[in-house]
């Protein structure tokens, strides 16, 4: 197992390497220093571990999270919440600021739970804070940053609120909040359709220092902070002790988020399945745990490639269309 | 009487180059607003191929193959003129003056000033359209790097190269407004078989590109015909 972390590790750095090198000395730099500046944090959630706070009403984890970002949720403007024209509907969680049971714009984490062979099992969800996010890829206004520590993180005042993040996230993660940000101030009732929110990895604690109030407020320790290369190394040790399974470290590429079970993640998936699914489709904001999810990123690199190649060959084209247009020309001068 | 012989004005290289910048451009176009989150919620889904638009990931490869495309004309038409050294179209000194003056001409239909192989709006045409393609393979290039997993781009800089990428969509759908608007004065619409067959009509050409006319080469003047621009002249002067 460590050996096909190894190579992929191996082959992320080559091609980083490799592709650095032809980048301009400027661009090159900053690179390099965001590279080194790079300490990526990740967490373990341990499934053996975590009993969803069976005595209290509400899991401390989710509690202490709410409790924690309460500033950061919208702030709506009631008259501006009308249909995303033409569509019918809009998406306002702000009525509904307690529901504690899936991800809302007000509720960035929530403890999902299944029964699997006899045994119930609560699964903390929240943003895995992918290595190579979809989401901050694909977000066609540049408003996803990935921080140092490895926290995927919405800027609030460039999002569009065009869902985009949602549809393309593996697990749906990002949600949405009708009636504020800056499409407001555009045209509201035409273009975008509010702010997406999700779990920032309490990135303004670990800019100090601090663990995310998940962790610190976990009753059973089951959610275990620290340096992303310690905890894979971990989560596999402990895996191996228990004879149990890994989630998160595969998954889209890799993200910052290793859950830890001794049940296979395929027979959770299939009961999350069930109860996640309505007629309509999958219940929005409680996630999935599909497995062997790949990242859609990475399936483009090849045309990348091919797309670097074009340019070369258009010149190496032009090359020999121009040579042997004065080579005609010549001929015609005789 | 009317003279129909030929000058011929682009090249089959031009031509090749002219309809793959504006398909691979168009397909740009679709796949980049693809990108955005608009077909759903406008019901483009909901039209016929709806279904492949509202695949981000679809409109992703779509938008990286288009690209791969137009890269390479883009770069081909870049060095080609460069390597032959023919820089008929690149703007002077000048032209914004000068293409009011022909606009004007064509709205008040009074004669317009004399005109090189290009007209001075289409050399302006030309640089607009042509800058904001450029600036669109570049930033295109930087957003292609972020994407790879190996690449981090500094976020502040993902922001605003994200952002100009998507002014540049929008002054290039500007500019090709203002392409295709160009043939609604029938004084333009002679040039379009130029974009087909190569080909002018030599009255068109001695009348609008005077400039041209008179400094055609032997290749320009369509040898099919089997004379020479002096016997042309003479004939049609003759007549
Ligand atoms: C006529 C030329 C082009 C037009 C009109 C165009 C338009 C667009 C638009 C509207 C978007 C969606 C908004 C955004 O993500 O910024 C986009 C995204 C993008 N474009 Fe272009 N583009 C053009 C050329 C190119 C070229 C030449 C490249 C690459 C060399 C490129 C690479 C990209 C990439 C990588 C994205 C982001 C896709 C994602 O990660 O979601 N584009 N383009
Ligand atoms: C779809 C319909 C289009 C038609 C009918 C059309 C036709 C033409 C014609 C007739 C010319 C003039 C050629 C000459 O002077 O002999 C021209 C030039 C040009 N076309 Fe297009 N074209 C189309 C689309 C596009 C697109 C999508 C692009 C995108 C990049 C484009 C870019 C240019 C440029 C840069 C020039 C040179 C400047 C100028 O003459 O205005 N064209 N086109
Ligand atoms: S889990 Fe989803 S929202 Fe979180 S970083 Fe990954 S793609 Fe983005
Ligand atoms: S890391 Fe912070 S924001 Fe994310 S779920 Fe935990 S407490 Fe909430």
């Amino acid at each position: 197992m460590s050996n096909g972390i190894n190579r992929r590790e191996f082959l992320k750095r080559s091609t980083a390497a490799g592709i650095a090198s032809v980048l301009t000395l400027t661009v090159g730099n900053e690179i390099a220093k965001a590279e080194s500046e790079l300490s990526n944090k990740a967490t373990i959630i341990d499934l053996t571990k975590c009993d969803g706070c069976v005595n209290l009403g509400t899991p401390a984890c989710v509690t202490a999270c709410s409790k924690k970002n309460s500033d950061k949720f919208p702030v709506v403007n009631e008259e501006l919440l009308k249909p995303y024209w033409p569509q019918p509907k809009f998406e306002d969680h702000s009525k509904n600021k307690d529901i504690t049971d899936r991800l809302t714009p007000y509720n960035w984490t929530f403890v999902d739970k299944v029964e699997v062979d006899g045994e119930i099992i609560s699964i903390p969800r929240r943003c895995m804070h992918c290595d190579n996010a979809t989401c901050l890829g694909m977000c066609p206004f540049g408003a996803i940053e990935k921080e140092n520590s490895g926290a995927v993180c919405i800027n609030d005042e460039l999002c569009f609120g065009g869902a985009k993040c949602r549809d393309v996230c593996p697990w749906s993660i990002p949600q949405r909040q009708a009636g504020v940000g800056i499409y407001t101030k555009i045209a509201p009732e035409y273009i975008g359709g509010g702010v997406m929110y999700k779990c920032d990895f309490c990135s303004d604690l670990l800019k100090n220092g601090q663990k995310p109030a998940c962790v610190t407020s976990c009753p059973k320790n089951a959610i275990i902070f620290g340096e992303k290369e310690e905890l894979r190394k971990k989560v596999y040790e402990l895996a191996k002790e228990m004879n149990g399974f890994v989630y998160g470290d595969k998954e889209n590429g890799g993200t910052s988020t290793f859950y830890l079970s001794k049940i296979p993640f395929e027979k959770i998936n299939d009961q999350l399945k069930k109860q996640n699914t309505s007629p309509e489709g999958p219940i929005m904001g409680r996630p999935l745990m599909e497995p062997e999810i790949e990242n859609k990123l990475d399936t483009v690199t090849g045309m990348a490639i091919s797309a670097a190649i074009a340019p070369i060959a258009g010149i190496i084209t032009a090359g020999y269309v121009a040579s042997k247009r004065l080579k005609g020309e010549k001929t015609d001068g005789k | 009487m009317e003279n129909n012989r030929k000058i011929i004005r682009q090249s089959l290289s031009n031509r090749i180059v002219h309809w793959g910048i504006a398909i691979s451009t168009i397909l740009l176009i679709v796949s980049g607003f693809g990108n955005m989150p608009m077909y759903k919620r406008y019901n483009i889904v909901k039209l016929p191929f709806g279904e492949f638009l509202g695949s981000f990931i679809n409109m992703l490869y779509l938008h990286y193959l288009s690209a791969a495309f137009l890269c390479f004309f883009v770069f081909y038409h870049l060095f080609v003129h460069y390597f032959a050294k023919e820089f008929d179209i690149l703007p002077r000194k000048g032209d914004v003056t000068q293409s009011f003056l022909i606009i004007k001409a064509m709205i008040t239909k009074s004669q317009e000033p004399p005109s090189d192989k290009y007209l001075a709006e289409q050399r302006i045409a030309y640089a607009f359209i042509g800058g904001n393609v450029l600036t669109l393979v570049i930033t295109g290039f930087i957003k292609m790097l972020k994407n790879l997993d190996s690449i981090n781009i500094p976020n502040s800089i993902n922001t605003i190269v994200t952002n100009i990428h998507n002014a540049a969509t929008m002054l290039l759908i500007l500019g090709l407004i203002g392409h295709i608007a160009a043939f609604i004065f029938k004084e333009n619409r002679k040039m379009i078989p130029g974009m087909f067959t190569g080909k002018l009509d030599e009255d068109y050409v001695k009348h609008r590109h005077s400039i041209w006319y008179e400094n055609l080469t032997d290749d320009e003047i369509d040898v099919s015909n089997n004379v020479t621009k002096e016997e042309k002249k003479f004939e049609t002067s003759s007549m």
